[in-house]
């Protein structure tokens, strides 16, 4: 008897890691701290409202809006320009030869698979304490990213066009320009919506290592267990973020943008000119936020001396790197799990009742916004560190993520055929199961293989909570002044985060090709 | 025979005038009936209310004799004893044949065999014999129903009905996309099931099809106009159903 899983049961299958976790979670439990996660969990109810903390979460709330916006703004511009360099339609149609398109594209690589996070560190120790510190360590990572999604945007785009421009005498620029543009747009404000979204994430998660902004007062009022008073930031980002997320859904609506992961075929957008203008506004929004924050130009040009390398390759070699390695790959694949399956686990069990979603989408948003070594510092309460307790806080961050692309696609999703189960007698959960989460299920997994991948990046920042492999170490590494150490740990850790997206995509390739 | 369906003063209110108004209808075992009228007639609603989807807000519908249950097992249970043939079919797309065909028990299966056919071919005995009386080959079964002809989801579609073993079939126009070869076809499967106990309602937008079935009734801007065997239907009954707009007679 042949056994395969049909896509509906596969969405499913991550969510039987739970079975060894509860089978672990009781070693993993130091005993004390539940009153203290009582506290935490009561005071969500009584915020504070002390004029003073409200002042003061305010400020850091606009710190790191501002970050955000203006992290977001030049890696878009910035992006956009190196996505159309490392296209290779472009260099085709310019010069016949797609040689420095690929080779940009490779270059581009790295600054891409390390995590802003990391980037920020760096940078922190080379530069100093300065608000352009933030700035720079998101928009070093994300204008790679921009750039990859803009040129594998255009490199799919046909190029009949074009030709038939040229044919007719265009010059190549002007050619490319009016085939390409119009068609380019929509996609690249759609991804650029979504990239603010990250943007804000990721400007409260650098605050929690203590570049400025929000993330620092939530840390600081986390750690001196001042729960009140972490709620009222922790409502405030929640406002912003929703408030955020509605607007710019509003946005993809108005513009008939494709949606993020589509079921629907992507559409060319309408109202160009709005468009354009949007982004043309990004250049002033930049110059402005950069002023606001304090952002000194001549300040980014001083550098502080390194200490010296110490070329102490031994002592690097030394290192444990299998179990490094192996600590990193199996809190990703922990979290993945986790989260991956979980979402549509949690969604069939609201299913019935209307009044259980409005929760789960309250808890999936506050698990997007709640930076992750938050939460593993929550976790710390009661349990051990190590990878378990580093996948758990990342596996809930990713978790509201998927959570709310999958609830997305579902209410997308025809309901006819839920409909004409429900009718013949199956009950809403497993109507919703066989009629609508198979319709979504290749796609979500799809959108799952690349968020794993995005996982295995991100998996340094809940390396706080020690013996997590490669990001645990680097941390020590880096306080320790190791620079050999650092240099080596980057590097493996970007040619695993390049593997992984390699991977990640052959799957999501292939997943979307059987559809 | 038992009524199969009786309805009782059902009205559906909407602007600027009911759905339906004031119907009272009964099938009984074995009965064939066709439901006449013009698009917007009221032909959909009635159907509707007749497997359960929209709850009427006045009136009463009884199935095999009883109201609706209340218990939500009791519901399903009721549920499973009407079948619909939906003119979209409403097949999952994603599943396999078998697996689809399956999908038609999951009233009466719990949880952990709903989560195995997902897993591995069930009941593949039942299946095969769904798939021999709607002349399908068994090898089929195996198929992802995406990869399936236009014919093939039809009669598919049939087959989940008959694993579902109603006693009511409901069908709305599903014929209506079909050529006529197939359209015919399809017609004399239906009427083929519908033996006692089970009886038929099936809404039809071609009068020239009525033969084979026992009764028809008229549906006329949401008033039930006629009820009677299908000799009594005449042209000018037609005319007057489709005000003049009849289609090929």
């Amino acid at each position: 008897m042949q056994l395969r899983a049909a896509p509906p049961l596969l969405v499913l299958l991550p969510a039987l890691v739970l079975l060894p976790l509860a089978l672990l979670l009781p070693g993993l439990s130091h005993g004390g701290g539940w009153e203290l996660i009582g506290q935490f969990a009561s005071a969500a109810f009584t915020p504070s409202l002390e004029p003073v903390v409200l002042r003061s979460v305010a400020a850091g709330l606009l710190v790191t809006v501002a970050m955000a916006l203006l992290g977001w703004a030049v890696s878009l511009v910035l992006g956009l320009l190196l996505g159309v360099a490392s296209s290779r339609t472009v260099w085709a149609s310019l010069t016949g030869s797609t040689v420095p398109a690929t080779c940009i594209r490779r270059l581009l690589a790295i600054p891409r698979s390390i995590h802003e996070l990391i980037w920020g560190l760096l940078l922190l120790q080379l530069m100093g304490l300065q608000p352009a510190v933030a700035v720079l360590a998101i928009v070093i990572p994300y204008a790679a990213l921009v750039a990859r999604v803009i040129s594998d945007l255009l490199d799919a785009l046909p190029t009949t066009n074009v030709e038939a421009l040229r044919a007719g005498g265009a010059p190549a620029p002007a050619a490319l320009l009016t085939a390409l543009g119009p068609a380019l747009l929509p996609g690249v404000l759609s991804y650029g919506g979504y990239r603010l979204e990250c943007a804000l994430r990721s400007a409260t998660l650098l605050g929690v290592f203590g570049l400025g902004g929000l993330g620092t007062e939530l840390k600081l009022t986390m750690q001196s267990l001042a729960f009140h008073e972490l709620w009222t930031g922790l409502w405030l980002l929640l406002a912003v973020m929703l408030s955020l997320e509605a607007g710019l859904g509003g946005l993809r609506r108005r513009w008939l943008m494709p949606v993020r992961f589509g079921l629907q075929q992507p559409s060319v957008g309408l109202r160009a000119r709005e468009m354009l203008l949007v982004l043309l506004a990004l250049l002033p929004l930049s110059l402005l936020l950069g002023h606001a924050l304090g952002v000194q130009p001549q300040a980014l040009l001083t550098w502080q001396p390194l200490p010296p390398l110490q070329n102490d390759w031994p002592s690097v070699l030394a290192l444990p790197w299998p179990a490094l390695v192996g600590g990193t790959l199996a809190l990703t694949l922990l979290a993945a799990c986790l989260a991956v399956g979980l979402a549509p686990l949690l969604l069939l069990l609201a299913a019935p009742s209307r009044w259980l979603r409005a929760p789960l989408r309250l808890v999936w948003a506050l698990g997007r916004l709640w930076p992750p070594p938050l939460t593993a510092l929550l976790l710390l309460l009661v349990l051990q560190p190590g990878v378990v307790t580093g996948a758990l806080a990342l596996g809930f961050h990713n978790l509201g993520v998927l959570g709310r692309l999958l609830l997305e696609s579902a209410a997308d999703a025809s309901p006819a055929t839920e409909q004409a189960l429900a009718c013949a007698g199956s009950g809403p959960r497993l109507a919703l199961l066989y009629g609508r989460l198979s319709v979504v299920a290749r796609p979500y997994l799809a959108y799952a293989a690349y968020r794993s991948d995005v996982m295995l990046r991100e998996s340094v920042v809940v390396s706080l909570v020690g013996a997590t492999g490669l990001g645990s170490q680097l941390l020590e590494s880096l306080s320790a002044f190791a620079w050999d150490q650092l240099l080596a740990l980057v590097l493996v850790y970007a040619l695993l985060t390049l593997l992984g997206e390699d991977l990640s995509d052959r799957w999501r390739a292939r997943l979307l090709a059987s559809g | 025979m038992n009524p199969v369906l009786e309805l009782r003063g059902i009205t559906v209110p909407a602007q600027p005038r009911p759905r339906l108004e004031g119907i009272d209808l009964t099938i009984r075992q074995g009965e064939r009936v066709a439901l006449l009228g013009a698009s917007g007639a009221g032909k959909s609603t009635l159907l509707a209310v007749a497997n359960g989807l929209l709850p009427p807000q006045q009136g009463e519908v009884l199935w095999e004799g009883r109201s609706p249950a209340r218990s939500r097992r009791g519901r399903r249970l009721q549920q499973a004893r009407i079948g619909t043939l939906w003119q979209d079919l409403r097949l999952v797309e994603e599943l396999s044949v078998q697996q689809n065909l399956n999908a038609a028990r999951l009233a009466v299966w719990g949880w952990p065999k709903a989560l195995l056919n997902l897993l591995l071919p069930l009941e593949t005995d039942a299946c095969r014999q769904a798939m021999a009386t709607m002349d399908l080959e068994p090898h089929l079964l195996e198929r992802p129903v995406s990869a399936l002809s236009g014919g093939q989801r039809q009669r598919v579609a049939m087959a989940r009905l008959l694993r579902q073993d109603p006693v009511l079939l409901l069908a709305d126009e599903p014929l209506a996309s079909l050529d006529p070869r197939l359209a015919a076809e399809l017609l004399a499967l239906l009427l083929r099931q519908a033996l006692p106990p089970r009886a038929l309602l099936l809404s039809l937008h071609r009068p020239d099809l009525l033969e084979g079935f026992d009764r028809a009734i008229g549906l006329r801007q949401g008033r039930l106009v006629f009820d009677g065997p299908i000799a009594g239907v005449h042209r000018a009954l037609l005319h007057d159903l489709y005000e003049g707009t009849l289609p090929c007679s």
